[in-house]
């Protein structure tokens, strides 16, 4: 048969194309739920992760469905807000953002139109917030908890696409960076909410126990990334400012030294807060 | 200003075969004198720059296509048809009309479908999330000019390599591996600079 | 199994190795050798491509007009690639590292290996050699994967698939086996060891 001719040509192209678009849709469809419970389980680890329900590992651990059980039994509520603070709408038990949804979001936090800000509330007191931001190479995300006063950050947990392993890949697979930001806490009154900064952040001299303000240390060799993630840091925890001055419940604070305290002991008794007599 | 930033960075920072290794198969296959590289490095700037675009667009309406389902399975398929007819056109068109073109660079055309470079532009593009059809150019440009770049750098220390006593196991592809790692490192300086 | 199948499926491991003799499939090579786990993972995906996609096309091959040649091989690669990168995303043991791989399991579209051996072996030969000849290639494609990976983890991270190696004798992690040009180092290295001991591969 002569394989040249121009019909034959284009029936065979037409036919190889069809062939091969039917069995991938049919694949992609019939593995399309799989795939976005391994998604959902795996964002709910993350937001889990930095809710102190375990390690990243342990989660990863439990399997999907074990996690999805847990994260409906932890939670308390999950709603969405807007930059006014104001609480849009509640959102179902299991309805999580992967990436892709933060990355529309971010679009409208940078000016682009309202965005639609998820809050999770455990049922252990934090608050769970997502970041997202750019990195060196590609997307970064992640998930911060705050404490009840909405301000000391209770842990996090960051992701990334394709940051390099053993450097900028470290926002992800070092507990230790992670565990810098325990116990930080966010100053939402200054111009910079947190800050990563290089060498900027010194350890008290016993090595236990970091001095408590918005700042921690950089990763060696991982500049840019560090970069990406104070940025979407920065972005994303301002457009939530509005919503934690609302509703940090100021009580918890009063009583203790207002330069610690920052924008928090608003509301309280002035003679509580003075750190002169201390 | 953007646009200056994205290009300076796509050429030097996030250089397609110094960053990412990306078009290594015939990056290292056709260095061996610059007149060939250039030719090949010219014809990849041109592709890239006329596939991203198109890529751009197809992503694009994958994404917020009419049919309601998300087709972003098929974008692997579609970003590759894309350059493969792309190169089969511009083939045949310089065959038609440039004969002489075509024979200086002929036999690089049908190549460069299967160069990673092309198709990792836009799945780099994809992945990044442009925000209009110029970054994609001008990401496309820059990253093209990256490339030629490197090529014609390595041809060029290939070229002055054959005069040099090299171990006999090390010759030919295994002494440009280590120079390429060397090139490469020296172009990790650009990444810590913010433009 | 007859001499000559068993040369077509030894023969890429070593003596004619996709990566360090036939110089093809550099560029996945160099950016998935961080780590073994990874390796492992790209090793398989490459050869499942490279033997299906091998077959297929060998079945196909009379039948293809030759005009579109390129463009029926890039579609019948590109179908598997998306079908693996599809199930890999699909277990829960294996959603993490298809995670991890992104970009470059995309690329295995254009891993020069898949196409280079289509072109080169499977449109000229019946489908059971081809298959095996897709394999082997895949096979030995993996075999230097791994073996650069296995040194730029244990030197990078000081661990090997993730578990804790040189970490505990006190070895501090050298962070630039990690960067990408030490494993064009590395690979020139192999070359160069491989080639000391194969002789008639030098080149003059």
């Amino acid at each position: 048969m002569d394989t040249n001719k121009n019909l034959y040509t284009v029936v065979y192209t037409a036919v190889v194309v069809l062939i091969v678009s039917a069995l991938l849709a049919f694949v992609s469809t019939a593995l399309k739920d799989k795939q976005d419970a391994n998604e959902k389980a795996d964002i709910m680890g993350q937001i889990m992760t930095a809710a102190q329900f375990g390690t990243r590992a342990e989660l990863q651990g439990l399997g999907n469905s074990n996690v999805l059980a847990k994260f409906d039994e932890e939670l308390a509520e999950s709603f969405t807000v807007n930059l006014a603070g104001e609480k849009v709408a509640d959102l179902q038990r299991d309805k999580v953002y992967p990436a892709k949804e933060l990355k529309a979001q971010n679009y409208k936090i940078k000016g682009a139109g309202e965005p639609e800000l998820p809050v999770f509330i455990f049922k252990n007191g934090k608050t769970v917030v997502p970041i997202y931001g750019a990195g060196l190479w590609g997307p970064i995300w992640g998930y911060i908890a705050f404490e009840e006063d909405l301000t000391t950050i209770a842990s996090a947990y960051f992701d990334h696409d394709s940051e390099t392993a053993g450097l900028g890949a470290r926002i992800k697979d070092d507990p230790d960076f992670q565990h810098e930001f325990n116990g930080e806490k966010a100053d939402f009154a200054g111009t910079r909410i947190f800050e990563i900064v290089k060498g900027g952040a010194p350890k008290e001299a016993d090595g236990k126990t970091s001095v408590i303000d918005n700042k921690i240390d950089a990763i060696t060799g991982a500049t840019m990334t560090c970069k990406g993630l104070d940025e979407a840091i920065n972005t994303w925890l301002g457009a939530y400012k509005a919503y934690f001055g609302k509703n940090a419940s100021t009580s918890s604070c009063c009583g203790e030294c207002a330069q610690d305290c920052g924008k928090c002991t608003e509301g309280c008794d002035e003679a509580e807060n003075n750190c002169g007599e201390e | 200003m953007e646009y200056i930033s994205l290009f300076v960075k796509s050429i030097f920072v996030d250089n397609m075969i110094f960053a990412y290794f990306l078009g290594m198969c015939s990056y290292l296959a056709v260095s061996k004198n610059v007149k060939t590289a250039s030719g090949l490095g010219a014809a990849v700037v041109f592709v890239l720059l006329c596939t991203l675009p198109i890529n751009y667009g197809i992503n694009k309406f994958l994404a917020n296509n009419p049919f309601g389902v998300d087709l972003t399975f098929l974008s692997f398929i579609l970003f590759i048809a894309v350059i493969a007819a792309f190169t089969q056109l511009v083939e045949m068109i310089v065959e038609k009309f440039a004969p002489s073109l075509y024979g200086s660079l002929g036999i690089f055309l049908p190549l460069i479908a299967v160069n990673c470079a092309i198709l990792g532009g836009s799945l780099f593009m994809q992945q990044r999330d442009f925000g209009n059809v110029g970054e994609a150019a001008v990401y496309a440009l820059g990253s093209g000019i990256g490339w030629f770049l490197a090529i014609v750098t390595l041809a060029a220390i290939r070229e002055k390599l054959q005069y040099s006593n090299v171990s006999p196991a090390l010759k030919g592809i295994g002494i440009t591996f280590i120079t390429v790692g060397l090139m490469s490192i020296a172009f990790m300086t650009f990444m810590g600079i913010t433009i | 199994m007859n001499a000559k199948l068993k040369e077509t499926l030894l023969n890429p491991i070593f003596k004619g190795n996709p990566i360090t003799v036939l110089v093809l499939g550099i560029c996945s090579a160099l950016a998935v050798t961080v780590t073994m786990k990874g390796a492992l993972v790209m090793m398989l995906s490459v050869t499942v491509v490279s033997a299906v996609s091998s077959l297929i096309l060998s079945i196909l091959r009379n039948t293809i007009p030759s005009r579109v040649r390129i463009i029926v091989q890039l579609v019948v690669v590109s179908m598997m690639v998306i079908l693996v990168d599809q199930v890999l995303r699909s277990f829960e043991a294996t959603y993490a590292i298809d995670k991890q791989l992104s970009v470059y399991i995309g690329l295995i579209i254009t891993n020069c290996i898949v196409m280079g051996r289509i072109e080169a072996f499977a449109l000229g030969n019946k489908p059971w050699p081809s298959f095996l000849d897709g394999l082997a290639n895949g096979l030995g494609y993996g075999l230097i994967l791994l073996t650069v990976a296995f040194f730029r983890e244990l030197l990078g991270s000081g661990t090997l698939f993730g578990v804790d190696i040189l970490g505990r004798l006190g070895y501090v992690p050298n962070n630039l086996v990690i960067l990408p040009p030490m494993a064009l180092i590395l690979l020139g290295c192999i070359v160069w060891i491989q080639r000391s001991i194969q002789k008639d591969l030098q080149e003059k």
